[in-house]
């Protein structure tokens, strides 16, 4: 290939490449603006918040547009060559992540977080953070995967120390950074040693060499084997720090705590769902190349990953019976439901497993395991409203009361009401009461996980566990309410007058959870998408 | 003696476990971020073997110099926030950012 062949090549594949990057230009192009408009005094004239949404939204409706003609994105695309992947899966997510991305600066607006003098740089952070994650989600290389993990946490790192003066925020920063950035290293090294010892960093080639060893006579002794399962660990700590699996869940408690309630909200919903695609891509892409050779590895990685899932599940919930402070308890509350979307992990490997050892026939695995993937999208889905929606109404609630402790949370439903209703509904939803949406969302998961349990019983077991966890985490809910509901008032407490604007926002939030439950139509049309979605990936 | 893959993977190690000793046993918050800058180096170190001896060519190369980068900007937000800590707690000792707990 000539000179001008290789750069007319690679200009063909930029610009094919850049139709399809739309969304993330958009919001690159808002952070400058936003640089800009900082550097000029511009900020002055015009909010800040008005070019981040403007831009937002823009980038949320090339998605959407994108996301009505998904049945028309066939076949996997790759861009940058062979960096990004542009499937229905990257569409489906990028449209979770700019639609929340809208919500949280719709919450910031409301309850003012970053004044007007801080707004450019808390949005430029924000929106950078929400490429970096958009980046995790299209990831088809290694550098990708690493160069967005560190995309969406370094401004987060920054974003949780954003309240500057206070000394609970800095120690939530300081111990985030610590944790991410070790994290980080941890992973990167293991991302060396796989790239190096595979020869490539290329997803897809990487997994077609793993299944030459894995399938090759070496088997588990060979040091090479050895070496690539441990760099696969390496990088799954890197993943586990993001999700805040046990033991890697320490910064979560600490961070959120610290950190503004509409900022732990934002980690809590959008870095777990992007950590979450990240992971289903590795593990479908490695584990699901020909499940008859690899049937010994998905079956003790499916357990191991179960295990972990129980153990995380098990520990959010007990860990959150004992707190006094809402973020606190909503951060072992995303903890716990950061076990259970795992457990649909687990149920994916195993049943993927059945299919090799003819549990099921082949298509009743595909099938099954596209149910799995799919019962954990539309979990994230709920997941997006309830716990946006209970992070929001703690922000609302502190600007009036000036308190996140539960304890000062006593006899509110005399003064906010309706807000109070929506916290009820937003908790229980979390909990997975019938009939909101976290009630079809746990569903799912668990009838995935009694598919799974066919296969091997430790599944089962992971299932009994997982309810009881379910039962358990009703106590520590309907303790808050029981403060908001039933306790008095205290004499001369503060008044919590919430105006209706923000009252509507935490209403919509709420009306969403409930109609994700109520509304069999709407329930079924966005698990028939998310089971679809979750269908490209399984397709060989 | 001829200098191969093994001897430059093995200052990689080396550098990765020395970071993570110094991650896991200082108490000064510059000492840990010292000890991530050792980690990622380690992992450079890797790439760039990696990128002269086997099939990976190029793409080591590549990741090894975004990792500079990255590793810069990350720095430059941890001392930021280590300034911050400072700040309010006058000392820079992780021990002392105690009052998160529970």
């Amino acid at each position: 290939m000539s000179f001008s062949e290789l750069i007319q090549s690679l200009l063909d594949d930029t610009t094919r490449s850049l139709a399809h990057f739309g969304p993330e230009l958009w919001l690159c192009g808002t952070i400058l603006a936003l640089l800009l408009m900082r550097l000029f005094g511009w900020d002055r004239l015009v909010p800040p918040y008005i070019v981040a949404t403007a831009g937002t939204l823009v980038g949320f409706g090339i998605t959407y547009f994108d996301f009505l003609n998904l049945e028309a994105a066939g076949e996997a695309e790759h861009l940058f060559t062979g960096l990004l992947v542009y499937d229905r899966f990257t569409i489906f997510f990028r449209l979770f992540l700019t639609l929340f991305l809208v919500f949280v600066i719709a919450l910031t607006v409301l309850t003012g977080i970053p004044d007007r003098e801080d707004g450019p740089d808390f949005y430029t952070l924000l929106l950078g953070s929400v490429v970096g994650m958009m980046l995790m989600v299209s990831a088809n290389h290694l550098l990708i995967l690493f160069l967005g993990v560190e995309m969406a946490s370094v401004p987060s790192y920054a974003m949780v120390g954003f309240l500057k003066g206070r000394r609970l925020s800095s120690e939530a920063a300081l111990k985030f950074v610590v944790y991410g950035a070790g994290a980080a290293g941890v992973m990167l090294y293991g991302v060396s040693l796989l790239s190096g010892l595979l020869g490539t960093a290329n997803l897809p080639e990487m997994a077609a060499r793993l299944n030459l060893v894995v399938t090759g006579e070496a088997g588990m002794a060979d040091a090479t084997v050895r070496t690539i399962v441990l760099s696969l660990m390496l990088v799954f700590v890197g993943l586990a720090f993001k999700l805040s699996l046990v033991p890697f869940h320490f910064w979560c408690p600490d961070a959120f705590h610290g950190a503004s309630a509409e900022v732990a909200g934002f980690l809590s919903v959008a870095s777990k769902a992007a950590a979450f695609a990240l992971l289903v891509r590795l593990a479908i892409a490695f584990l699901g190349q020909d499940p008859v050779a690899w049937a010994g590895v998905n079956l003790s990685l499916g357990i191991a990953v179960g295990v972990v899932a129980a153990v995380t599940a098990t520990f959010g919930n007990l860990a959150a019976y004992a707190q006094s402070n809402m973020k606190r308890l909503l951060a072992y509350s995303t903890i716990a439901h950061a076990g259970y979307m795992l457990m649909a992990v687990a149920a994916m490997m195993i049943i993927r497993h059945g299919g090799a050892m003819a549990v099921f026939s082949e298509a009743e695995a595909r099938s099954e395991a596209q149910r799995a993937i799919g019962g954990l999208l539309f979990y994230l889905w709920v997941y997006l409203f309830m716990n946006l929606g209970a992070f929001a109404i703690v922000a609302m609630i502190r600007n009036r009361i000036f308190s996140e402790e539960i304890d000062d949370y006593a006899g509110l439903v005399n003064q906010c009401p309706w807000l109070c209703v929506c916290m009820l509904l937003c908790l229980f939803s979390l909990v997975g009461m019938p009939p909101l949406g976290g009630f079809f969302g746990k569903w799912y998961i668990f009838a995935s996980l009694f598919q799974a349990g066919k296969v091997h019983w430790s599944m089962w077991a992971v299932l009994g566990i997982a309810g009881l966890n379910t039962v358990f985490s009703l106590f520590y809910y309907v303790r808050v309410l029981k403060a908001m509901f039933i306790a008095p008032r205290p004499e001369g407490a503060r008044r919590a007058d919430i105006p209706w604007i923000e009252g509507a926002y935490a209403g919509i939030l709420s009306l969403s959870v409930l109609a994700l439950g109520c509304a069999p139509l709407l329930v079924n049309s966005v698990s028939r998408k998310a089971r679809e979605v979750a269908g490209v990936l399984l397709i060989p | 003696m001829q200098i191969g893959l093994s001897e430059y993977l093995i200052v990689g190690a080396v550098l990765f476990v020395a970071g993570v000793v110094c991650m896991a046993t200082k108490r000064n918050g510059i000492g840990v971020l010292m000890g991530v800058e050792l980690v990622l180096n380690g992992a450079n170190v890797n790439f760039v073997a990696f990128a002269r001896y086997t099939p990976l060519g190029l793409d080591g190369q590549i990741i090894s110099l975004f990792v500079i980068v990255l590793a810069a900007a990350e720095a430059a937000v941890a001392l930021a926030i280590a300034l911050n800590f400072y700040n309010n707690h006058m000392t820079i000792d992780v021990d002392r950012g105690d009052q998160l707990k529970g």
